[in-house]
């Protein structure tokens, strides 16, 4: 890793850490907890977004005191490698392909995340998504499809707003500091 | 209270190596125990080690407020909602094998959180970056999990700053989610771009303290590790592996 590489990680978790404290103020009921490692994955690669996701994890761990949750950081990995693929393949170039995008990424997040959250901890994690579990699960859904259908209605939403905003991030980045970035260019 | 506690507990004099594998050890045999008895057995443990680094009072607070609101939704989700047969306890008919099952996975949580924050408040930052450098760990790593931890007030404060800022210019916080999702460009970008902004400069400091040259560096205190801590550190491995082996053996028994 070079050192522009190893300061954006850096830059990566940050955002990752306090994106947080924006989205609490305006009362959002998502996470946004994985802007810094698709930022970092469309501009640099999926090496430093792995780094950047997994850094974040443990962080963001040490952080809060809640530990339990490091397993999720395998969810941080299928981020990091499926943005690199969409940045590549130029969907962060129009705003609709990068929500498109993030749809893709909010199925594949929830796909990662649901089996952890129900056979590690039997559906219970984030406050927001258990009591969507809990709501279903007390209307009569089984335990499993509860947890699964609370994973991807938080992740579908959150991954879509996440890619939406790297789009804008991206697009409102001035050429000379765009040409920096040859991941970027292609 | 989440941080280091300065103090001369035999946990604050281990290696960091040691303190950080008795904690990992404690996050993996977790996930190993399926049965209460077990798992309650493992928190006991982790408030040993806690006691056993004079920080048991601390630790045990922080770690009951952090897995409370879990307790409080295994209960509704488990004991309230979980399957027949039933007990009644007092006005209430709660799930037997529901109630099982909360005990093992919020006794879970609460020994991984009570041993990571044992480990947290045992475990100096600067030891264990001298630790990771005495053992050739490359500087980039170090550099990662030790300075990002100090960017982070300066970017909190900024997002405070740009909140305010934009407030003052008549952003409205409140109003329709979509209204609230329409404020998240005013207020994330700028500190985003403004970040960017920023990273050659930081790039031309690192470069400046020779980070790239990729040279080994010397620790100037490095912590004293032993036989003992390292054959410790072994066994645990050991007995997270035998933990693995017996769940996977009882599963295809």
């Amino acid at each position: 890793m070079t050192l522009r590489d190893l300061v954006l990680v850096r830059l990566g978790v940050a955002i990752n850490l306090v994106i947080g404290q924006i989205v609490v103020a305006l009362l959002l009921p998502i996470y946004l907890d994985s802007v810094g490692t698709i930022l970092v994955a469309a501009l640099v690669g999926p090496r430093a977004a792995i780094t950047a996701g997994l850094v974040s994890q443990v962080l963001s761990a040490v952080i809060s005191g809640n530990f339990s949750w490091l397993p999720f950081a395998v969810v941080q990995i299928v981020i990091a490698l499926y943005a690199s693929v969409v940045a590549r393949l130029g969907a962060f170039r129009r705003l609709w392909t990068a929500v498109a995008a993030g749809i893709g990424l909010g199925l594949v997040a929830a796909s990662c995340s649901a089996p952890i959250s129900y056979f590690l901890f039997g559906g219970v994690t984030a406050g927001g998504v258990t009591v969507v579990t809990t709501v279903l699960r007390a209307l009569g859904a089984p335990l499993g499809v509860a947890v699964a259908s609370a994973s991807y209605a938080t992740d579908l939403l959150d991954k879509a707003i996440a890619c939406g905003l790297v789009c804008v991030i991206l697009r409102g980045l001035p050429r000379t500091l765009a040409a920096r970035f040859p991941v970027l260019a292609r | 209270m989440i941080g280091y506690v300065t103090g001369r507990s035999p946990l604050h004099r281990a290696h960091p190596y040691t303190t950080l594998a008795l904690a990992g050890a404690v996050l993996l045999a977790a996930f190993a125990m399926t049965e209460p008895r077990t798992v309650w057995l493992l928190v006991l443990a982790a408030a040993a080690l806690a006691a056993v680094g004079g920080v048991l009072r601390s630790s045990v607070r922080t770690a009951l407020l952090l897995s409370l609101p879990i307790w409080a939704l295994l209960f509704v989700l488990y004991a309230l909602l979980g399957a027949d047969p039933r007990v009644a306890f007092g006005p209430l008919s709660l799930s037997s094998p529901g109630i099982a099952r909360a005990l093992v996975l919020g006794g879970r949580v609460t020994a991984i959180v009570l041993s990571f924050l044992t480990a947290l408040a045992t475990t100096s930052p600067h030891r264990l970056v001298e630790a990771m450098t005495a053992r050739g760990v490359p500087f980039g790593r170090t550099f990662l999990l030790a300075s990002t931890l100090t960017i982070l007030p300066r970017m909190r404060e900024r997002a405070a700053q740009i909140l305010e800022a934009q407030q003052c210019r008549g952003l409205r916080l409140g109003g329709s989610v979509l209204a609230r999702l329409r404020a998240l460009g005013p207020l994330a970008l700028p500190l985003i771009l403004g970040a960017l902004a920023e990273v050659d400069e930081q790039v031309l400091a690192l470069d400046v303290r020779g980070a790239a040259a990729g040279a080994r560096r010397t620790a100037v205190d490095p912590p004293p590790d032993s036989q003992i801590q390292r054959a410790l550190r072994w066994s645990l491995l050991l007995l997270v592996t035998a933990a693995y082996a017996w769940k996977f053996w009882s599963m295809r028994g």
